[in-house]
């Protein structure tokens, strides 16, 4: 492969000014379609490591009196004599939380796909900054690897649950999982922020400026369109959640008061903070968790676009429509975080103007979901995986979303709040849905980045039994959250009320196992189509975006050989009337109209040896580590 | 064309699935013979006698079977050997949509049959719960219209739209008209809610009742606590530096006051002592931990070996003496803070002494009600559902909830068939390892003079405490009163 590399770069000019080792090749790469491939990796290895965790509380949450020999074997202490211990099952509920919404379905969805599609789709040869790309990739590394250390800790994991409010998460002594165990924690998502801010800045630098010749903006994709509107949510947000956590920080180690004030614990007596309060960090954390739910969304709801479009045969319905609508649904998210407040003690009438805000954010959405139905109105479907994928996310988005319109109804949640009624809406309208866009997005893309295709008929298992279980997981906990279940309850035996709900909380897990094993035949699928899947053709979906134009079978830092494609169109002509084919790429010169552009300018490939002279070296190395200048 | 499957790259693993197929025939075999031994009546669906773990079992040899069909890749052998194709995999997944989507359909059907009458809904025990229950089902109707229609209109265009070769997708992907519909309607519709939702919001949070007795709920690791007003149908005043042992709420009262400060002084000078002595503890412990590890009892006695290591570490890096000082601060701390809040003499007014505090909760049918939240460590949540009411208990910061409760738990146990239901108040935001069972019973009953024959019983703050005396017995409902505690 190396030698074919280097005779296709040789043949067009491309010289490397060094063979590439091992090192700058797999690990410290900077080439963004590497780095596409750690993110995804890492997300693949997380999301395994999230899912077996809900597992393990699904089983506690199914036969509570049971014992299971297994888990003593896995979690030791903290399962003995087989029954989980309730201060690990809040930190599994924790644990998988965090790892799903920040290190999948955030890092593993926008991190894989941002940066594979963003240099491919609009035509550049690599991201405005290789070395932030690879920074980025590594701070997330880290920030998994801290993560998955503070699961480890002999006081347990972070357990006062994803959004980890204080004083539950600041003070040591309410909780054994508030100690090491919390510190590790922050730490991570500081280290995750870190990493997301590098990435976004990336990515909106590369679409802004990157884009070829003819790439106007209304001739973009809308997986750009979408990542590049979740790269300013991530820019404009995760540092607030950094502030939040900093000040968290400073209250648990150096003694200051942002949340705490008139605290009493039990065998201490009363702590000496004042002054602060618990109700600002919310208002902190979901100034970031609300425009959150968004940016792991939206890039899901991009591919799916591009997927849906490409696999009906048909140009999307509404691609200004769309773009408005998320560019509506960015906005507001910023102005609705209130909502998941309402009865926090937050001035009432504050709840009521969050209600009416956040009810507006259905209108976008809405349009949304009646565009997917459009385009798929007299198309030619093909079910391939991706397809299928796409639209059980179609389908995710419209159940889980409906139940927004209850949720976000100050009145109604009331007694919704906090109920099984909100875990079933948030895991099928962000979970299930933006999860499925990120399958919808290897299976499409997984030709792009290994040059083999994945095996259908193993995909399709894969998807029915995931679209099945996954209804049957998050449907019945509707019925539950409405009979007043509340959630992260260790066990129901306790509440008589609640016993009821015993059989579906079995078939809840029973349900769950079967998903988690149609996801061993994804990575089945996965791992072995790497190696041995039958070799792609150069644009197997007959698609007509740039990223198939960039030859398949070699490696090539820079993505395209000699000069970068021109753009005629934009990305949606399929079946087109007046062309015998049902497809039209965008850097095919249309014959019949006039020329639009002057002939394309031959930009060569970049020489990375040629670093420009520079007055002072001071900059020209700044400029180099931060791969200003390439 | 793109459809074709990679067969050559699986086949390989033919060999070692068939024998895993083989070690699922005799899981199966064994479970039909265990289940042949015994011949078991003919039962009534009824889910929760089911076996699970075999069921799940049953389910992994189903998965691991699929990917044994997959492995064998009949459909594609058959295309190979009669070179026709046979399989279409859009009309298979075509089909298995429109399937899913039936079954999904009668699933809910089912469950709302089976668990329908377990949901809360128009139902409420409050006043203000029959506005939202009826607001659920306006918002319910809606949603279930557009739910119904359009996962109808995603699985029929799937089998009316699936590939075929010789079709051409619709040149179609604008049209103005269409696009301003599908944005006005649901304006529409959502403006009526908002607005229902805004009134309902507004009327059940912002409205004034001066009518409503206050009651305090006290929230803790992991319990509740009611406490309410006694003649002077005024809540005393409290403060978190108050809270002891004897003076649970921490209530403005100036025995507590005192009891408290000589307390906390006794705490500190048992601190200084240590401090003084520190040095000498840490050689004295740090003997005993040598010779722990000379006679080997360290092996013996791990935990404690630890314990004690862990102990020696701190003192010889002078861990021990700052958390020593730390803590000697934060009692001082207290002291004065019990100072600044006893000095504010207006507070002792003695409207907490004839407080009463319970460990439940016994309301009116009728009465208005306001409750005061107030939490001792961490955020908690009220949650009442059959009352359609919640509330945050934060520390540091006074929450309220009003309501007015319009059935007796009596008249609940006849509605709902259940001699045994009572209503609850649940901990609904997660508080730390005992959240699950953090819960106080709540009582309605239907006259002033059950709920003062109950209040009477329980203990003033001040009181000094007396024997229990027996309940008397009253109406028809005396059942449902809690019994008496004093404490």
């Amino acid at each position: 492969m190396s030698t074919s590399a280097s005779h296709a770069a040789d043949h067009h000019g491309h010289d490397h000014h060094h063979q590439e080792s091992f090192i700058s090749k797999y690990v410290f790469s900077m080439d963004h379609k590497m780095i596409s491939k750690q993110f995804l990796i890492t997300g693949i290895i997380m999301g395994v490591i999230g899912m077996g965790m809900s597992l393990l509380f699904r089983l506690q949450l199914a036969w509570p009196d049971e014992q299971f020999g297994i888990l003593e074997m896995l979690l030791g202490k903290w399962a003995v004599d087989g029954k989980l211990d309730p201060n690990f099952y809040m930190g599994l509920v924790t644990s998988h939380g965090t790892i799903m919404v920040f290190y999948v379905l955030t890092a593993g969805l926008s991190g894989t796909f941002s940066n594979l599609l963003i240099p491919l789709q609009i035509g550049a040869r690599d991201m405005a900054s290789p070395f932030m790309n690879m920074l980025s990739y590594w701070f997330f590394f880290l920030s998994s690897v801290v993560l998955l250390v503070s699961v480890g800790v002999e006081t347990g994991p972070a357990s006062a649950g994803w959004t980890v409010y204080p004083p539950l998460s600041a003070l040591e002594k309410a909780m054994p999982g508030s100690g090491l165990g919390m510190t590790l924690w922050l730490v991570a998502i500081a280290l995750f922020i870190i990493s997301a801010l590098l990435g976004g800045m990336n990515y909106i630098a590369t679409v802004l400026n990157q884009r070829t010749k003819g790439m106007s903006m209304n001739r973009m994709p809308l997986t750009i369109w979408a990542f590049l509107f979740t790269a300013v949510l991530g820019l404009l947000s995760f540092p607030v959640l950094l502030g939040a956590s900093l000040f968290l920080i400073f209250d648990r180690s150096f003694g200051t008061s942002f949340y705490l004030s008139d605290i009493y614990l039990e065998g201490i007596g009363a702590l000496e903070n004042v002054g602060g309060s618990p109700v600002l960090y919310q208002h902190l954390f979901w100034f970031l968790g609300h425009p959150e739910v968004y940016i792991i969304l939206m890039p899901a709801l991009g591919i799916t676009s591009e997927v849906i479009s490409t696999n009906a045969r048909k140009p999307i319905f509404g691609y200004t429509a769309m773009i408005i609508s998320l560019m509506g649904i960015s906005i507001l998210s910023f102005i609705v975080w209130g909502h998941h407040m309402f009865i926090t003690g937050m001035n009432p009438f504050l709840g009521s103007v969050f209600m009416i805000l956040t009810l507006i954010i259905a209108v976008p959405s809405a349009v949304k979901a009646f565009n997917y139905l459009t385009t798929l109105w007299r198309g030619n479907l093909r079910f391939t995986p991706a397809m299928l994928f796409s639209i059980g996310l179609v389908s995710f988005f419209i159940s889980g979303g409906l139940t927004g319109i209850y949720l976000g109804n100050a009145a109604m949640d009331i007694q919704l709040h906090d109920s099984y009624f909100v875990v079933a809406h948030f895991h099928l309208v962000m979970g299930s849905a933006a999860i499925f866009g990120m399958f919808a997005g290897i299976y499409h893309w997984f030709p792009r980045m290994y040059g083999r295709m994945m095996n259908n008929t193993l995909g399709y298992f894969h998807f029915w039994l995931t679209f099945i279980s996954a209804y049957l997981v998050f449907f019945p906990m509707h019925f539950m959250g409405l009979a007043g279940v509340p959630r992260r309850y260790y066990q129901f035996t306790l509440m008589e009320d609640f016993s009821v709900w015993a059989d579906v909380n079995k078939l809840i897990t029973v349900s769950a196992i079967v998903g988690g094993f149609a996801q061993l035949l994804f990575l089945y699928n996965f791992f072995v189509s790497i190696f041995r899947g039958k070799k792609a053709d150069q644009n197997p979906w007959l698609s007509n975006t740039l990223e198939w134009t960039s030859p398949m079978d070699v490696r090539l830092h820079g993505n395209w050989p000699g000069e970068l494609p021109t753009v005629y169109r934009g990305p949606h002509e399929y079946s087109r009337p007046d062309r015998e084919l049902d497809y039209f790429p965008q850097n095919e010169p249309d014959e019949t109209a006039p020329e639009v552009f002057e002939p394309a300018v031959v930009t060569e490939a970049p020489k990375a040896e040629e670093v420009p002279a520079e007055n002072s070296v001071f900059f020209a190395a700044i400029k180099r580590v931060f791969g200003l200048s390439r | 064309m793109m459809l074709t499957l990679p067969k050559k790259s699986f086949n390989l693993l033919n060999k070692k699935l068939l024998s895993l197929l083989m070690a699922c025939m005799a899981t199966v075999m064994s479970f039909a013979q265990a289940a042949s031994d015994v011949i078991q009546p003919p039962q009534e669906f009824d889910p929760s006698s089911w076996n699970w773990m075999n069921i799940l079992i049953c389910a992994l040899i189903l998965l691991i079977t699929l990917v044994i069909a997959r492995a064998f890749d009949i459909g594609g052998l058959a295309e190979k050997i009669t070179g026709k194709k046979i399989v279409n995999p859009h009309k298979i997944n075509a089909i298995v949509g429109i399937v899913v989507l039936i079954l999904g359909f009668v699933g809910v059907w089912y469950e709302m049959k089976y668990h329908g009458k377990f949901l809360l809904l128009s139902n409420s025990a409050s006043e203000h719960g029959a506005e939202l229950d009826s607001m659920f089902m306006w918002t319910f109707g809606f949603t279930f219209v557009v739910f119904i229609l359009t996962e109808f209109l995603l699985f029929y265009f799937m089998i009316r739209y699936y590939y075929r070769e010789d079709r051409k997708a619709d040149y179609f992907f604008h049209n103005n008209k269409l696009e301003i519909v599908w944005t006005i309607v649901p304006a529409i519709v959502l403006t009526f809610l908002v607005l229902r939702g805004f009134n309902v919001w507004t009327k059940i949070t912002q409205t004034p009742n001066d009518k409503a007795e206050e009651v305090e709920i006290f929230a803790y690791q992991f319990g509740w606590k009611a406490r309410y007003a006694g003649e002077d149908k005024k809540l005393g005043e409290n403060s978190f530096v108050m809270i002891s042992g004897t003076n649970p709420l921490g209530l403005a009262v100036e025995d507590e006051a005192d009891k408290l400060k000589a307390t906390l002084q006794t705490e500190i000078d048992e601190i200084k002592a240590k401090l003084a002595s520190a040095n000498d503890s840490t050689v004295v412990w740090r003997a005993a931990l040598n010779k722990m590890e000379s006679t080997g009892l360290s092996n013996t006695y791990v935990s404690e070996y630890k314990a004690l290591r862990e102990k020696v570490l701190d003192a010889e890096s002078g861990a021990y003496v700052r958390q020593m000082e730390k803590e000697k601060k934060r009692k001082e701390t207290n002291i004065k803070r019990v100072d600044l809040f006893k000095s504010k003499q207006e507070i002792f007014n003695k409207a907490a002494y004839d407080d009463r505090v319970t460990t439940e909760i016994v309301l009116i049918k009728n009465k208005p009600y306001m409750f005061r939240f107030r939490a001792r460590d961490v955020i908690h949540s009220a949650y009442m559902p059959e009352f359609r009411a919640q509330m945050n208990c934060v520390p540091g910061m006074s929450t309220v909830f009003p309501f007015t409760p319009i059935k007796t738990t009596v008249e609940a146990r006849k509605a709902k068939g259940n001699d045994k239901f009572d209503y609850y108040l649940y901990c609904n935001k997660i508080c730390g390892a005992a959240h699950y069972n953090m819960k106080i019973k709540i009582t309605v009953v239907g006259s002033e003079a059950e709920y003062q024959t109950w209040l009477a019983a329980q203990a003033k703050v001040v009181a000094p405490p007396v024997e229990a005396a027996p309940a008397t017995p009253a109406s028809d409902s005396t059942a449902v009163l809690p019994a008496v505690a004093v404490n």
